[in-house]
C-alpha cells in the first residue's frame, strides 16, 4: 500500500535516543504510510520499546525529526501527540487498575481526541460512548465490559490496552508485544483481532517476538539491533537475510519459519 | 571575624546534631523506603533516658549516653514491630507508614507528657550531661566545651557507622538491601532483620542527638519536633537515601541556620532553611547532593 | 453510586436537619457543627488524595488561609463576614494553585514533604509575626497587635450574625445550619466531580500516569485543576470556622489539627465516597469520649490512627463495603465484581 508519491503518515529521520552513553535508538529512519502494517522485531534490549516511547512522546528523542502528517512532533508531550492521532499500547500490562474495562476504554474515547480549554467539559458526549462501544467490539470485550481491571487475566489486559488505544480513533496505532506471555490459543485470538483492525484500514506499527505473529500480520518488517535498523523489507527476504539470522533468529528458527511460510503460501 | 567564627562554631554544632539525626533517617529510607515520623519523639526520649539514668538512678554520668543510645535502639525496634513489620507489604507503604508513625509518635509524645506531668512536677529539667557554660576562646569568641564534646561525639559515632557499613558483613548486608531489596533477599540476606537493625541504629543515633539538643535547652517532651523536621529537611536536600549527602546537607543546614540567626534574627533561622528546602524540591527534587538519576517516585 | 447511597444520604440529611429540634445539649450541637466543618475539609482532601492520588498535606494550610482571610478582612476592613467567604474561597484557590504548581514535578512522598514544608512555613511566618501593625492602630489604637495576630491569634472580626436574627441563645442553631449547608454542598460537589469526566481523568492519572498521558490526559492541567477545585470549599470551611469561633490562631496550622484531619480521612477510608463523613463522625465521637480524660486524647487518637493504618488501610468505609458485598454475595450467591473498587461508582 505504500507508494512514493504521497506524504508519509509518519516520517522519522535520524532519530537518536540516548540513556547516558547508551544509544537505545541509533540514527533511526522510518516511513509509515497510511494503511501500512509494519512489524518491528529484534533481540531483547534492541530499543524497540524505546522507539515507541520516542514516537508517542513518553520519552522524547535526544535528537532527530519525527513528522506526523508533516507536523513535527518530536518535542511534543504525550497527551498532545495522542490528540494528533498516535495511540499506543504498553509492553507491561498497564491499565487503570481500579476501573472497569468500559471506563478504561472511556478514558481513551473521551480524552484521546482532544481536550480543549482550561476548564474541560464535565459530561461525556454521545460520540465518546459510541467510540467505547466500537473499540470494545473490535477487541471482543463487550461481554466483559464491567469487570474491574485489577482482577483480569493477561489476555484481557492486552486486549484492554488495545481497546483503550483504539477508542482514541488513532491515525497510527502502536502495539508493543500484544501476545507476549500468551499461550498459542490466545495468540490466535489476538491475531484474529489485529486482522480485524487491518481490515478496517488501521495503520499499525507492531512489536513482537513471536515471529509467527509478526510475519503473518505485517507487510513490512524492520529488525532492530543495538538501536539500529539492520533490516527493512518483506518477510521472505528477512528469513534469508544473513545478518538477521545471525543476530536474532538463528538457523533453526529461520528454517522453521521458512517452512511455515511455505505451507501457508 | 567574630561573626564569622560565631557562625562556624554554631553552624558546626547544629550541623553535628542534625547529621546524627539525619543519617539514621537516610539509612532507614534507603533500606526500605520508610520515613519515620516518630524519629523526633525518639530524640526526646534519648534526652530523657540520660536524665533518668543520671538523676533518678544516680548511676555514673559517663555511661548515661551509651545507655541512652541502647534504649533509643530498643525503642526503634519497638517502633518497627508496632508499625512497619505489619505494613511493609501494603501497596502504598511509603504513604501509610508516614501516617502510622505520625500517629505512633503523637501517642508516645502525649503519653510522655502525661506521664511526666505526674512523675516530675517541677519541670523544666536541665540535661545532666550538659557541661554548662565553661568555655575557651577562639579569636575572642567563647566556645563552650560542650560544643567540643558534641563535635567529637558526632564525628566518632558517624565514623563508626561508616566503618560498620563498609567493613562488616552485616553492614554489607544493609547496603545490599538498600541497593536492591529483592536481589538481597534472593542472595539470602534476611531483609526483615536488616530493617529492624537499621531502624534500631537510626533510633540510637537519634537518641544521642536528643541528648546533645537538650544540653543547650532544657529537657522537654516537645523538644524533638523541630529538630526532626530539620533532619527531614536535611535528607530531602541530600536526596532521600543518600547517606554521605546527608552529612554535607546537615552541615549546610546548620551553617545556613547559624548565619541567618547571627546576621538577621533568631526567628528567621527555621524560615530560611524551609525556603531552602522548598526551592530545592521545586528545582531539583533528586536532592542537591544527589545524582541526577535518583528516582523521584 | 447506587440507590443504597442515595437512601443513606437522604436519611443522614433528615437526621442532621432534625437534630437541633430534639434540644441536644449546647456543647453537643457545637461538636456536631464542628464535625460538619471538618467533614467538608476532609471531603475535599479526599478529592486530592483519594481520587487524584496526590499525597498533599497542604489541605490544612488552605483551610487556615481561608480562616485568616476572613479574619483579616473582617477586622481591618470591617467587611460583613458574608462578603469575605467567597473572597476567602478564591484566595484559597490561588494559594492551592501555587502549591499545585510547586508540586508539579513531584510524586508520592515528595509531594507530602513539600506541602508539609509549605504549611510549616506558613505556621512559622505567622507565629513569629510580632510587629505592631499600622492597620490595627486604626481599628484599635490602644493595643499592639501584629497584622496576622502572631502567636496570640486574631479576634474581633465579627460572626455570621445569627445573634441578631435568632436572638441571644439560639444563634448557634444558625451556625449549625450554615455549616450543614456547606457540608451538603461539599458532598454534592464531590459526588458530581467524582462521577464526571474530570473525575475520570483524576482517577486515570492516579492509577497509571504514563498510560493516562498517552491517552490524551494532560497531567499539568488536571493536577492544577484538582488543586484548585478542592481548595474553594476547603477555604470557605476555614472562613466558616473563623466566623463560628470568632477567633483564629496558629493552631490551625499545627500538627495536632493535621493529624486529627488526616485521621478522619484514614479511618473513614481514603478514596471512599463515604469515608470523610464516617471518619469525621468517628473521630469527633472518639474525641468526645477522650475529652473526659483530656490528657489521653492525643494518645488515643494516635493509637487509633496507628491501628487503622496497620490493620485497615482501606478505612472503615472500605471494610464496610467489603462486608456489604460479601453479604450480597451470600444472599444472591453471585459474584459481585465491583466490590473492591476505590471510587464511588
Ligand atoms: N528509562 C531508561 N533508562 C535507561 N536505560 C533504558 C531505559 N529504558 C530502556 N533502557 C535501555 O535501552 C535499551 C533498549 O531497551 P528497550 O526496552 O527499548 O528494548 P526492547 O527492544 O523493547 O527490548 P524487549 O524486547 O526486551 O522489550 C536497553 O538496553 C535498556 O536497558
Ligand atoms: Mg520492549
Amino acid at each position: 500500500m505504500s507508494n512514493g508519491d504521497t506524504q508519509p503518515l509518519l516520517a522519522c529521520r535520524n532519530v537518536f535516543k540516548y540513556f547516558g552513553g547508551l544509544a537505545a535508538v541509533n540514527d533511526f529512519d522510518l516511513d509509515v504510510y497510511s494503511g501500512d502494517v509494519i512489524g518491528i522485531g529484534g533481540p531483547n534490549g534492541a530499543g524497540k520499546t524505546t522507539f515507541l516511547d520516542v514516537i508517542s512522546g513518553i520519552n522524547p528523542a535526544t535528537s532527530g525529526e519525527i513528522l506526523l502528517d508533516g507536523i513535527p512532533i518530536a518535542n511534543k508531550k504525550a497527551d498532545v501527540i495522542c490528540h494528533l492521532g498516535i495511540s499506543r499500547t504498553f509492553q507491561l500490562n498497564a491499565g487503570f487498575e481500579s476501573m472497569s474495562i468500559r471506563e478504561n476504554t472511556l478514558v481513551g474515547a473521551s480524552f484521546g481526541r482532544g481536550d480543549k480549554g482550561w476548564f474541560p467539559r464535565m459530561i461525556y458526549s454521545k460520540e465518546m460512548h459510541e467510540r467505547v462501544e466500537r473499540a470494545l467490539e473490535l477487541c471482543h470485550l463487550q461481554d466483559r465490559a464491567e469487570l474491574i481491571v485489577r482482577d483480569l487475566p493477561v489476555l484481557d489486559r492486552k486486549l484492554l490496552l488495545m481497546a483503550g488505544a483504539l477508542a482514541t480513533e488513532p491515525k497510527l496505532l502502536l502495539i508493543d508485544e500484544p501476545v507476549g506471555g500468551l499461550n498459542p490459543h490466545e495468540v490466535d485470538d489476538v491475531m484474529e483481532i489485529v486482522q480485524g483492525l487491518i481490515a478496517e484500514g488501521v495503520t499499525i506499527i507492531l512489536i513482537e517476538h513471536v515471529m509467527r505473529f509478526l510475519l503473518q500480520l505485517s507487510e513490512r518488517v524492520v529488525i532492530m539491533h543495538h538501536g539500529e535498523k539492520i533490516y527493512e523489507g518483506d518477510s521472505k527476504g528477512l528469513l534469508s537475510d544473513r545478518k538477521v539470522v545471525e543476530v536474532y533468529l538463528g538457523e533453526g528458527t529461520a528454517d522453521r519459519l521458512q517452512h511455515m511460510m511455505a505451507e501457508r503460501a | 571575624m567574630d561573626f564569622f567564627v560565631q557562625i562556624i562554631v554554631s553552624g558546626l554544632t547544629f550541623g553535628s546534631m542534625y547529621a546524627l539525626a539525619a543519617v539514621g533517617l537516610a539509612l532507614v529510607w534507603g533500606a526500605f523506603n520508610m520515613l519515620n515520623m516518630s524519629h523526633g519523639i525518639i530524640m526526646t526520649l534519648g534526652a530523657y533516658f540520660a536524665l533518668l539514668w543520671a538523676e533518678l538512678l544516680g548511676w555514673p554520668l559517663i555511661l548515661a549516653a551509651p545507655f541512652s543510645l541502647v534504649c533509643g535502639g530498643l525503642v526503634g525496634a519497638i517502633v518497627y514491630f508496632l508499625s512497619a513489620h505489619w505494613m511493609i507489604k501494603q501497596k502504598n507503604f511509603e504513604v501509610t507508614i508516614i501516617i502510622a508513625t505520625f500517629g505512633l509518635g503523637m501517642a508516645i509524645e502525649s503519653g510522655l507528657l502525661k506521664f511526666l506531668r505526674e512523675m516530675f512536677r517541677t519541670a523544666p529539667y536541665s540535661q545532666p550531661l550538659s557541661l554548662g557554660a565553661k568555655s575557651f576562646l577562639i579569636f575572642d569568641v567563647p566556645v563552650s566545651y560542650q560544643r567540643l564534646v558534641i563535635w567529637t561525639a558526632a564525628f566518632v559515632l558517624i565514623t563508626i557507622v561508616g566503618i560498620f557499613l563498609r567493613r562488616t558483613s552485616v553492614g554489607r548486608a544493609i547496603r545490599a538491601t538498600a541497593q536492591d531489596r529483592n536481589a538481597a533477599r534472593l542472595m539470602g540476606v534476611p531483609v526483615r532483620r536488616v530493617y529492624v537493625l537499621v531502624l534500631a541504629i537510626a533510633s540510637g543515633l537519634a537518641a544521642v542527638s536528643g541528648i546533645m539538643l537538650s544540653s543547650f535547652k532544657d529537657v522537654h517532651p516537645l523538644m524533638g519536633g523541630d529538630p526532626m523536621l530539620k533532619a527531614f529537611i536535611v535528607i530531602v536536600l541530600a536526596g532521600l537515601g543518600n547517606i554521605t549527602g546527608a552529612l554535607y546537607a546537615a552541615l549546610l543546614v546548620g551553617l545556613v541556620e547559624a548565619s541567618v540567626k547571627v546576621l538577621l534574627a533568631d526567628k528567621y533561622g527555621f524560615t530560611a532553611i524551609l525556603i531552602l528546602v522548598i526551592l530545592a524540591l521545586i528545582w531539583k527534587p533528586s536532592g542537591i547532593f544527589g545524582r541526577a538519576t535518583v528516582a523521584r517516585q | 453510586m447506587k440507590r443504597r447511597d442515595y437512601i443513606i444520604f437522604a436519611v443522614l440529611l433528615g437526621l442532621a436537619i432534625a437534630y437541633p429540634w430534639i434540644n441536644p445539649p449546647r456543647y453537643l450541637l457545637a461538636s456536631v457543627l464542628l464535625m460538619f466543618c471538618y467533614a467538608t475539609v476532609v471531603s475535599q482532601w479526599n478529592l486530592v488524595f483519594g481520587l487524584a492520588g496526590i499525597f498533599s498535606l497542604g489541605q490544612v494550610a488552605i483551610f487556615a488561609s481561608g480562616s485568616y482571610i476572613t479574619a483579616i478582612l473582617g477586622r481591618y476592613l470591617e467587611w460583613s463576614l458574608w462578603y469575605t467567604f467567597p473572597v476567602a474561597g478564591v484566595g484559597g484557590v490561588f494559594f492551592s494553585l501555587l502549591i499545585g504548581l510547586a508540586c508539579l514535578r513531584l510524586r508520592g512522598i515528595y509531594v507530602a514533604l513539600l506541602t508539609l514544608a509549605v504549611s510549616q512555613m506558613m505556621f512559622i511566618l505567622i507565629q513569629t509575626d510580632a510587629m505592631c501593625s499600622a492597620l490595627n492602630k486604626k481599628v484599635n489604637p490602644a493595643t499592639c497587635v501584629s497584622f496576622t495576630g502572631g502567636a496570640q491569634g486574631l479576634g474581633d472580626f465579627g460572626s455570621f450574625g445569627w445573634r441578631d436574627v435568632f436572638g441571644g441563645r439560639n444563634w448557634i442553631i444558625g451556625d449549625y445550619y450554615t455549616m450543614l449547608v456547606l457540608l451538603v454542598i461539599a458532598l454534592i460537589f464531590t459526588f458530581i466531580v467524582t462521577n464526571s469526566r474530570i473525575g475520570l481523568a483524576f482517577m486515570a492519572l492516579r492509577d497509571n500516569e504514563e498510560l493516562a498521558r498517552s491517552r490524551g490526559i494532560s497531567q499539568f492541567k488536571y493536577q492544577l485543576l484538582v488543586f484548585a477545585m478542592s481548595a474553594f470549599l476547603t477555604a470557605v470551611a476555614g472562613s466558616f470556622y473563623a466566623a463560628h469561633f470568632g477567633s483564629v490562631g496558629t493552631d490551625l496550622m499545627g500538627f495536632a489539627l493535621l493529624l486529627f484531619l488526616i485521621s478522619m480521612l484514614v479511618v473513614g477510608g481514603i478514596g471512599r465516597p463515604w469515608g470523610p463523613l464516617l471518619g469525621a463522625f468517628l473521630l469527633m465521637a472518639a474525641d468526645e469520649v477522650f475529652k473526659e480524660a483530656s490528657d489521653w486524647r492525643n494518645v488515643g487518637l494516635g493509637i487509633v490512627v496507628l491501628i487503622f493504618m496497620v490493620f485497615l488501610p482501606e478505612g472503615l468505609a472500605g471494610a464496610l463495603d467489603k462486608l456489604w458485598n460479601r453479604g450480597i454475595q451470600l444472599v444472591t450467591g453471585r459474584l459481585q465484581s465491583g466490590g473492591t473498587r476505590a471510587d464511588g461508582e
